[in-house]
């Protein structure tokens, strides 16, 4: 369901935001202290890569064509960087400004390198509460940081933001925002930076928490406002029946968009807990968690000088599948005279928004596998024929637990204009069984079930990239992969879409046609972020390596080797560049 | 951080021997084992697949010939990267209430 708050846009006061913000960014941001150009952050255009998604647009694009297809057979490993201690393999994607390529590995740590050389500048490990570290489950990666007002920023799993000097790495300040000792969960994703604010959500979902997002002050510190991801709103609290809300969930655990047009804020959220609800059909009134359970499995739009809620849609009202929109990135298309914003869902459907107020345009089928729902309507986004699980077993569930999307991104290429996307096939029996949370003295997973994975009927599980129109879903062309791929993409003006797959080989695709054309075996699995960028005249692509992830996890006993044996506390930095 | 893990380490030992001495529950009593088989799908099941019977993200737990007193420190203490540690979290009855539960699971060697 979609919906708005209040009377919104005037107009002529969202033209004179743009024309604002527009202004803004071209002065203070871009000045000194290393600062970021933020007009690298509102359109791809230059040699950097300054934010988690490539630009607010989330392409995950990068305009550079020195490497292309009629050289990239040339293409060498340039430099490497070993973070070390990358438990669960490195799962981030690095950042570049000005020469300065900036990432970060296991356990918050960061890095300032020389971006054509590898040469560490400088290196910032925060002291952490390592007795909560140890008692976390999903822990210790840290997928991004964000640039801006001369400052690095990185969430910590133990529930801090931290600012960093770009050019020292001293801590200009670090506010605690989670109170991580008690709800054990802490911060693992991308904060995005929005004119003067850092804006960065919490980790949720089958944590009994309420998930929420944080708006912080760039220059002090000092937090300016929080989001409840779970009854965020009285009206909202309406839907969750009982004390439910208290212990919902939520949370939003991936780095969203930026519309500077409208001034509005993207993000994704995490499932409801418990993550499986034996109300079966019944949901609506009995269960744990009775009511559509908002504002989680939903894309809220946040203003982001005060967090207030400008209208959301729910993807999956009641999620009783742990298909939540946290994944993924909101990639900003213009097409027809409609602004649109295109999402996916880990269920397996890509939704399509007006930005204007996140009514639907058209929703997708992605992932071939899917029966938690007979369909998505794609004129309303409203689910058709859902499964809702009841107390006891169930077999053959698709997508899996693991969804028919993982967190990690996909590409749009302006050339193409083609949407790249990752799919996954897989699916799972289990047996859904009554929960109590556990909140006291720490609070612990409230799942719900067991499971396992299997292949879908008729079928071996497995993966697919695929070349599409973003708004119609078409499809151009498709490859598909024994195991599904789990690092981002990168398309390239190089006319290039680059895949860091499973087994450890890098491989890039002719973006018009799906031609493998280059790999490279970096031996061992990828599992992050991709980016290009420009140094000293020379282009780029960063790759990060290293294997281990609530997802990949489950590959050994799925697929065999070299799973069973891939190290899961390893990785590093890969850079490629033409000989 | 080596230094760090080892004090972790030492400090979870100590105070798993300050708690309830481990003992014996070859036959673990079934009111234990509904209790573990509750908070073993809240909180385990998201790792060990089928509820402990087979092998997924965690080991398959079934049939296991580990000695109860090294279960039990693996819940308490986790596995670096791997498992969380839970001697915080949960008491004493708790954790022989898990240990019940997978001494309670048939191994029928899937």
């Amino acid at each position: 369901m979609t919906r708005r708050r209040g009377a919104l846009y005037l107009t002529g006061l969202a033209i004179v935001v743009f024309v604002a913000t527009a202004c803004s960014m071209s002065t203070s941001e871009t000045a000194g202290g290393g600062g970021t150009a933020a007009a690298s952050m509102t359109a791809p255009g230059g040699g950097d890569w300054t934010t988690y998604h490539g630009t607010y647009q989330s392409w995950h694009y990068s305009p550079l064509t020195e490497i292309n297809t009629d050289n990239v057979k040339r293409m060498k490993v340039a430099w490497v960087h070993h973070p070390g201690r990358s438990t669960r393999g490195l799962q981030s994607m690095p950042l570049v400004a000005d020469g300065v390529l900036y990432y970060t590995g296991s356990y918050s740590r960061v890095w300032a390198l020389d971006a054509a050389t590898g040469k560490p500048i400088w290196s910032y490990f925060p002291k952490l509460n390592d007795d909560l570290v140890a008692a976390q489950t999903h822990s210790p990666y840290t997928r991004g940081i964000a640039l801006g007002m001369g400052k690095v920023y990185v969430g910590t799993v133990d529930g801090r933001l931290i600012a960093l000097d770009m050019k020292t790495g001293q801590p200009a300040w670090d506010t605690k925002l989670v109170n991580s000792e008690k709800l054990t969960v802490g911060f693992t994703g991308a904060p995005l930076f929005v004119k003067d604010k850092v804006i960065i959500g919490s980790q949720g979902g089958e944590w009994p928490g309420r998930g929420p997002i944080f708006g912080v002050d760039a220059a002090s510190g000092r937090k300016v406002w929080e989001f409840f991801t779970v009854a965020g709103t009285e009206e909202s609290k309406k839907t969750w029946g009982g004390e439910s809300w208290k212990t919902g969930g939520g949370g939003g655990w991936m780095a969203g968009a930026y519309d500077p047009e409208t001034n509005t804020v993207w993000w994704g959220t995490g499932n409801p807990a418990p993550l499986y609800d034996w109300a079966g059909s019944d949901w609506k009134t009995a269960g744990p968690r009775p009511g559509d359970n908002l504002f989680t499995s939903s894309i809220i739009a946040l203003d982001p000088d005060n967090g207030r809620l400008k209208f959301y849609h729910q993807e999956l009202p009641h999620d009783a599948w742990d298909f939540d929109s946290a994944v993924g990135e909101f990639v900003m298309l213009d097409r027809d005279g409609k602004k649109l914003v295109v999402h996916p869902n880990k269920g397996g459907h890509v939704f399509v928004y007006d930005r204007k107020d996140a009514s639907i345009v058209n929703v997708w089928q992605l992932a071939q596998n899917i029966n938690f729902v007979k369909g998505v309507d794609p004129k309303t986004g409203a689910l058709i024929g859902r499964r809702d699980l009841a107390l006891g077993k169930h077999t053959n569930l698709c997508p899996a637990i693991a969804g028919g999307m993982s967190w990690n991104s996909g590409a749009y290429s302006p050339k193409t204009g083609l949407y790249y996307k990752i799919g996954q096939e897989w699916c799972m029996d289990l047996e859904v069984i009554k929960t109590t949370p556990v909140l006291e003295p720490q609070a612990q997973l409230d799942i719900g079930a067991n499971f396992t994975l299997r292949n879908p009927e008729g079928g071996k599980a497995h993966g697919h990239l695929s070349g599409r129109d973003p708004v119609t879903g078409a499809k151009k062309w498709e490859v598909t992969f024994p195991e599904p791929p789990l690092a981002s993409l990168l398309a390239t003006g190089g006319n290039l879409v680059f895949v860091p797959d499973p087994r450890g080989m890098l491989r890039a695709y002719d973006a018009q046609t799906g031609k493998e054309l280059w790999s490279h075996n970096n031996g061992i699995g990828h599992n992050g972020g991709i980016i290009s960028y420009s140094a000293k005249g020379k282009q780029y692509i960063a790759v990060a390596t290293g294997w281990g992830s609530l997802v990949g996890d489950e590959f050994g006993a799925l697929f065999g080797e070299p799973y069973k044996s891939m190290p899961k506390d390893a990785g590093a930095l890969v850079v490629f560049t033409l000989e | 951080m080596l230094i760090v893990s080892i004090a972790t380490l030492m400090a979870a030992v100590v105070n798993a021997q300050e708690g309830p001495q481990p003992q014996s529950t070859a036959v673990p009593a079934p009111a234990d084992a509904a209790e573990g088989a509750k908070l073993f799908g809240t909180t385990c099941g998201f790792c060990h697949q089928d509820g402990g019977r087979v092998a997924g993200r965690g080991p398959k737990l079934a049939g296991t010939d580990r000695p109860d007193e090294y279960l039990l420190n693996r819940i308490r203490l986790g596995k670096d990267g791997a498992m969380p540690a839970y001697g915080r979290a949960f008491n004493e009855a708790q954790l022989r209430s898990l240990l019940a539960y997978i001494r309670s699971l048939k191994d029928d060697a899937r």
